[in-house]
C-alpha cells in the first residue's frame, strides 16, 4: 500500500480553481453534475406540470419547447456526462495504481469549461426571443430559422465537445501509460475497461457533432447552404450527420454505467465476475455496432428499402452483445452470497429497468413497426428507461458504493433504502404509462394533447414528481455522509476487490505516489 | 505530484497529441463530407 506523504494543498476557493487533483476534479464534476441534474429535473417537472391535464395551463408553447429541448441538452451534457467524468476521475486512478491523471493541468481545464458552456446555455432563457427551442437534436430548417438562443446553444455545444474531447484524452492517456507495473490490461477493472472504450467513441463522435454544428452556424450566418435545401443544401444530411454522432453518444450514456454495475454486482454476490473477459469484449462489440446503426433513428425520413433493412438488422445485432452483459450480471448473483445494501439495490433495478429499455429499443428497432412508434411518447418512454433507471439509477449505484472512500464515512442505510423505493416507484409511475401513451398515439414534445390520453398523463406526472423530490434524500444523505456519521474502514464492502480498497477512507489527497505491484 | 520518469511522460505526450490529432482530422472530415 503506497499512500500519501504531504498533503497540503491551497484552502478555499483556490483549492478548487486551480487544483490539478484527480479528486478534487473528480468532485467538481460530481457536484456539477448532482447541480445540473436539479436544473434539468426542474424543467422536467415544469414539463409534466403542464401535461398534467390537456389543454394549456401553466406555460406558453413556446417556453414548453425551450423545456423540452434544455431540458435534454443539461441532463445529457451537464448531468450523465459530467457524472461519469466525475467517477472516472476519482477512480480511475485508485483503481489503476496511478498518483493521478495523466494530463492534470488539461483535466483542470477540461472541468472549469463546463460551467461557462452551461450558463452560456441557460443565459438563453433571458434572451429577448427565449432559448433553442427545436429539439436537443437541432434539426434544419428550424434550427436554421432559429433565434439567437441556437447562436448560443452550438458555442454552448461546441464548449462541451472540447471538453468531452480533452477529458476522453487524458482518460485514454491515463489508462495506457499510467498503469501499476503488473496490471495487464485484462487485469484491469471493468469500470475501467468501459470508460477506456467510452473514451474512444467521445474522441470519434465529439468532432462529428462540432462539425455538424459548425456548419448549421455557417448556414445561419455565413450564407452556405449545406442543410439548407433553397439553396440546394440536404436537410436529411445533417440527420445522418447529427446521428453518426447521436448514436455511439447513447452508449457514452450507458458504458461506464456497466462498468459500475460490473464493479458492484460482484461485490454483494460475493463472486467474482461472470465473464470478464466476455464482457470486455461485449462493450467493445457494442462500440463497434453503435457507429453501424445511426440511421434507425431516421427511418421514416424516406430512405432506400436496402438502407431501412441494414440498419434495422444491425442494430438488432446489438441485442446480442447486450445480452451477453445481462446474462453474465445474472450469473454473478446466481448461488452468491448476496446481501441488498442500497448501491446493489440501485443495481439490481438497473438490471431490470435498463432491460425493459433494451426491449422497448428492440421493438423500435423494427422498422415498419417504427413507423408507427417514431415520434410518440413510446420512444420517451424507452430512452428514459435506457437513460434514468439505466445511466442515472448505475450513477446514484456508483455514488452509494464509493461515498464511504470518498468521505471516510458510511452513508445511513436506512436513508438510502427510501431513497432507493421512492426513486423505484417513483420512476416506473412516471414513465411505464408513456409506454401506453406511445402506443395510442401521442406525439411527443407537444404542450397539449386529446383528452383521452388524461389519466396515463396524470399518472405520469405524479410519478415525475414523486421521482423528481425523492432525489431531494439523495443530497440530504450525501451532505450528512460528507459532514460526519460512523468512521468507515478502508475496505466498507466484505465482498469488494480492487487497489481503492487498499488505502485509507477517505482516500489521502495523494495515492499511489510509489506504484504498487500487481501479481 | 509525484514526478514521473522521462519515458512516462513522452509516452503521455505521444498518446495525447495523437489523439487530438485524430479528433481534429474528424472534425475536418465531418466539414469536408459537408462541402462534397
Amino acid at each position: 500500500m503506497a499512500t500519501a506523504h504531504h498533503d497540503e494543498h491551497p484552502a478555499g476557493l483556490m483549492r478548487w480553481l486551480t487544483s490539478t487533483n484527480h479528486k478534487d476534479i473528480g468532485t467538481l464534476y460530481l457536484a456539477f453534475a448532482l447541480i445540473m441534474l436539479f436544473v434539468g429535473g426542474t424543467m422536467a417537472l415544469v414539463i409534466r406540470a403542464e401535461l398534467f391535464e390537456p389543454g394549456l395551463q401553466i406555460v406558453q408553447p413556446q417556453f414548453f419547447n425551450e423545456m423540452t429541448t434544455m431540458h435534454a441538452l443539461i441532463m445529457i451534457f451537464g448531468a450523465i456526462m459530467p457524472a461519469f467524468t466525475g467517477f472516472a476521475n476519482w477512480q480511475i486512478p485508485l483503481m489503476i495504481g496511478a498518483p493521478d491523471m495523466a494530463l492534470p493541468r488539461l483535466n483542470n481545464w477540461s472541468f472549469w469549461i463546463l460551467p461557462f458552456a452551461f450558463t452560456l446555455l441557460l443565459s438563453t432563457l433571458f434572451l429577448p426571443a427565449g432559448g433553442p427551442a427545436g429539439g436537443w437534436t437541432m434539426y434544419p430548417p428550424l434550427s436554421i430559422q432559429g433565434t439567437m438562443g441556437t447562436d448560443f446553444t452550438i458555442l454552448a455545444i461546441h464548449m462541451m465537445g472540447i471538453s468531452s474531447v480533452l477529458g476522453a484524452i487524458n482518460v485514454i492517456a491515463t489508462i495506457l501509460n499510467m498503469r501499476a507495473p503488473g496490471m495487464t490490461l485484462l487485469k484491469m477493472p471493468m469500470f475501467v475497461w468501459t470508460w477506456l472504450i467510452t473514451a474512444f467513441l467521445l474522441l470519434a463522435v465529439m468532432p462529428v457533432l462540432a462539425g455538424a454544428v459548425t456548419m448549421l452556424l455557417t448556414d445561419r450566418h455565413f450564407g452556405t447552404h449545406f442543410f439548407d435545401a433553397s439553396g440546394g443544401g440536404d436537410p436529411v444530411m445533417f440527420q445522418h450527420v447529427f446521428w453518426f454522432f447521436g448514436h455511439p453518444e447513447v452508449y457514452i450514456l450507458i458504458l461506464p454505467a456497466f462498468g459500475i454495475v460490473s464493479q458492484i454486482i460482484p461485490t454483494f454476490a460475493r463472486k467474482p465476475l461472470f465473464g470478464y473477459e466476455s464482457m470486455v469484449y461485449a462493450t467493445a462489440s457494442i462500440a463497434f455496432l453503435s457507429f453501424i446503426v445511426w440511421a434507425h433513428h431516421m427511418f421514416t425520413v424516406g430512405m432506400p428499402l436496402a438502407g431501412e433493412m441494414f440498419f434495422m438488422y444491425s442494430t438488432m445485432m446489438i441485442a446480442v452483445p447486450t445480452g451477453v452483459k445481462v446474462f453474465n450480471w445474472t450469473a454473478t448473483m446466481w448461488k452468491g452470497s448476496m446481501t441488498f445494501e442500497t448501491p446493489m439495490l440501485f443495481s439490481i433495478a438497473f438490471l431490470m429497468l435498463f432491460t425493459i429499455g433494451g426491449f422497448s429499443g428492440l421493438m423500435l428497432a423494427i422498422a415498419p413497426a417504427d413507423f408507427q412508434y417514431q415520434d410518440t411518447y413510446f420512444v420517451v418512454a424507452h430512452f428514459h428507461y435506457v437513460l434514468v433507471s439505466g445511466a442515472l439509477f448505475a450513477i446514484i449505484a456508483g455514488a452509494y458504493y464509493w461515498l464511504p472512500k470518498w468521505t471516510g464515512h458510511m452513508y445511513s442505510e436506512t436513508l438510502g433504502k427510501w431513497h432507493f423505493w421512492l426513486s423505484v416507484i417513483g420512476f416506473n409511475l412516471a414513465f411505464f404509462p408513456q409506454h401506453f401513451l406511445g402506443l395510442a398515439g401521442m406525439p411527443r414534445r407537444i404542450p397539449d394533447y386529446a383528452v383521452q390520453f388524461t389519466q396515463f398523463n396524470q399518472m405520469s406526472s405524479v410519478g415525475a414528481f414523486l421521482f423528481g423530490f425523492s432525489q431531494l434524500l439523495f443530497v440530504a444523505l450525501v451532505i450528512q455522509t460528507v459532514r460526519g456519521g460512523k468512521k468507515a474502514t478502508n475496505k466498507p464492502w466484505e465482498g469488494a476487490e480492487g487497489l481503492e480498497w487498499t488505502v485509507p477512507s477517505p482516500a489521502p489527497y495523494h495515492t499511489f505516489a510509489t506504484p504498487p505491484r500487481i501479481k | 505530484m509525484t514526478q514521473l520518469p522521462e519515458h512516462q511522460r513522452r509516452a503521455i505526450v505521444k498518446t495525447a497529441v495523437t489523439l487530438f490529432a485524430i479528433a481534429f482530422v474528424l472534425f475536418v472530415f465531418t466539414l469536408w463530407r459537408g462541402v462534397r
